[in-house]
């Protein structure tokens, strides 16, 4: 699953993993922006930048090729469009939409999978975003899987009961999420609880403060210029 | 229907990503009012909700399946605003871990997903949810939240520029209306099976509006949606306008002041300067808002 293979590429040891979130933060937006905005000469440009993703992939020793099929995720959805510009007379547009798309989802799997995803959200929380949002996202991600187990067992359950009139099973699809959603309901009072009873007192406390050091910084300088600078050159010389 | 970065152009995205910050921020102040902390692993686990209902397959016709989205029944359940902090939560799960939807498209996928399609959908429930209406009222509420969603990211896309034939958009359109409708059986189908397992789980609105002031708010929020998507179609017509009216020149006084019409003159590179000066603009306005919203937190607090 796609998760759990993230969740084992983040907790690695690299350079790159041991960077502060915010130092990652900063250097990915920049990394998108500088994509979205790019018109002219764009294969040469997507194609710089992808060896620098690349080259980053390697240097948090990731599996290259694992990231760059996963990355691929997006693939789908995106030529369905690229095939309707295409169709509609604008071939390079949807090309553009290809590049871009794809080198953006990469980016977003570089920083995600050096960063384990509680870190990630306490360096947003540094950055402006509601904590209480960021809280129940913490939340959500943590409970994904738990939930989703029970969704497949229902799932699995239902399927091995049969039936076949497609009214019915309808109706028992609606049963089994009414189902699941009392449960999680009911889940959600237990954690609270059991939140209550280890001392919650309204926020997360976490074993060690983030701390952006000096590394950090010089780390999100060098690695928000690179793309900037990769572009800068692109378009002077190609 | 989530965006991938790449999709919009960068005044869409931008724009709407600046529009999102107040609203998500409002959103979430309003989630948490008169609230106690019991609410954030209850919004969290929803959530989870909402992403494993994934799993679960509803038979539509021959073959195929479709499943819950889940704004209007988070909205009926948690409330407007606390559905669309879950919802905002999701998308950003969505974006960071599934790479599904886009990081710079967040906002986007935000004001679509978590608030303009869980408001959308609540609306229905909120005039007719406790009259004789409210089974229609419920199943409305599906229908609109995923059809103004799916329009408002269709309209996105085409005030980018992505072209679509007629014949491409016309389908797309059915496909929308299908999957809306979908979600409004859905929606009132597990609506109706959690009132008889336990009936406490669904929220109770206020009293029964009058009938034909619903009909007329609700064909409101679709035409503004549907005139959304028109003007979309033809954004040379709002330029015109613009320019009839003297707004755009007036837009372009305004925003040269502060910048010096977007250019920073140290820099050569004419896509450069003008992305350090809005970056530069965006940092100020950012500042700012944070200076200010320490200042009040703080007299909220002394």
């Amino acid at each position: 699953m796609h998760h759990v293979v993230l969740e084992r590429w983040s907790r690695g040891s690299s350079a790159i993993h041991r960077r502060d979130p915010r130092a990652k933060i900063a250097p990915l937006l920049m990394f998108l922006i500088v994509l979205a905005t790019a018109h002219s000469s764009l294969p040469a440009l997507a194609a710089a930048l992808f060896l620098l993703l690349c080259a980053a992939l390697v240097w948090a020793r990731l599996p290259l090729a694992g990231a760059v099929i996963r990355a691929g995720i997006i693939l789908p959805f995106t030529l369905v469009f690229a095939a309707i510009c295409w169709l509609g007379g604008d071939p390079a547009r949807g090309l553009s939409l290809l590049l871009k798309s794809y080198l953006s989802a990469l980016a977003v799997l570089l920083v995600v999978s050096t960063t384990p995803l509680p870190v990630l959200l306490r360096g947003l929380e540094m950055t402006g975003v509601p904590r209480f949002l960021l809280m129940v996202a913490q939340f959500l991600y943590r409970y994904l899987f738990v939930i989703s187990e029970e969704a497949q067992h229902m799932r699995i359950a239902a399927a091995s009961r049969g039936g076949s009139r497609s009214r019915l099973r309808f109706r028992a699809a609606a049963g089994a999420l009414a189902v699941l959603f009392a449960r999680s309901y009911g889940r959600a009072e237990e954690i609270h609880r059991a939140m209550l009873a280890r001392g919650f007192t309204g926020h997360f406390r976490t074993l060690g403060a983030l701390r952006f050091r000096g590394t950090d910084a010089g780390f999100a300088v060098i690695a928000s210029l690179a793309p900037a600078l990769v572009r800068v050159a692109v378009e002077r010389f190609v | 229907m989530h965006i991938p970065d790449g999709f919009l152009a960068t005044p869409v995205w931008a724009t709407l990503d600046v529009a999102a910050a107040p609203a998500l921020a409002y959103t979430v102040r309003r989630a948490q009012r008169g609230f106690d902390e019991a609410r954030i692993p209850l919004l969290g686990v929803m959530g989870a909700f909402v992403f494993a209902a994934q799993m679960i397959n509803f038979p539509v016709g021959i073959g195929t399946t479709g499943h819950l989205v889940g704004g209007a029944l988070l909205a009926f359940t948690l409330g407007p605003a606390a559905a669309g902090v879950v919802m905002a939560a999701i998308v950003a799960i969505q974006a960071l871990v599934f790479q599904d939807g886009g990081i710079l498209a967040l906002g986007p996928n935000i004001i679509n997903m978590a608030i303009l399609g869980v408001l959308a959908g609540y609306l229905p429930f909120h005039l007719w949810g406790a009259g004789k209406w409210r089974r229609m009222a419920i199943f409305a509420g599906g229908v609109v939240s995923v059809l103004v969603s799916a329009i408002c990211a269709l309209a996105e896309l085409l005030v980018s520029g992505v072209r679509m034939p007629a014949a491409v958009l016309g389908i797309s359109l059915v496909l929308f209306v299908v999957s809306a409708l979908l979600e409004g059986a859905i929606t009132l189908a597990v609506v109706t099976a959690l009132e008889t397992i336990q009936p406490g789980f669904i929220r109770k609105p206020a009293a029964a509006r009058s009938l034909a002031l619903g009909a007329v708010s609700v064909v409101a929020v679709l035409l503004a949606a549907v005139g959304v998507l028109f003007a979309s179609t033809a954004p040379d017509g709002i330029e015109r306008l613009g320019q009839q009216t003297g707004i755009a020149a007036h837009a372009r006084a305004l925003l040269s002041t502060p910048l010096g019409n977007y250019q920073a003159a140290f820099l050569q590179s004419p896509w450069l300067s003008k992305a350090a000066a809005g970056l530069a603009g965006l940092a100020l306005i950012y500042t700012a808002c944070l200076i200010i919203g320490r200042l009040v937190a703080r007299r909220g607090s002394a």
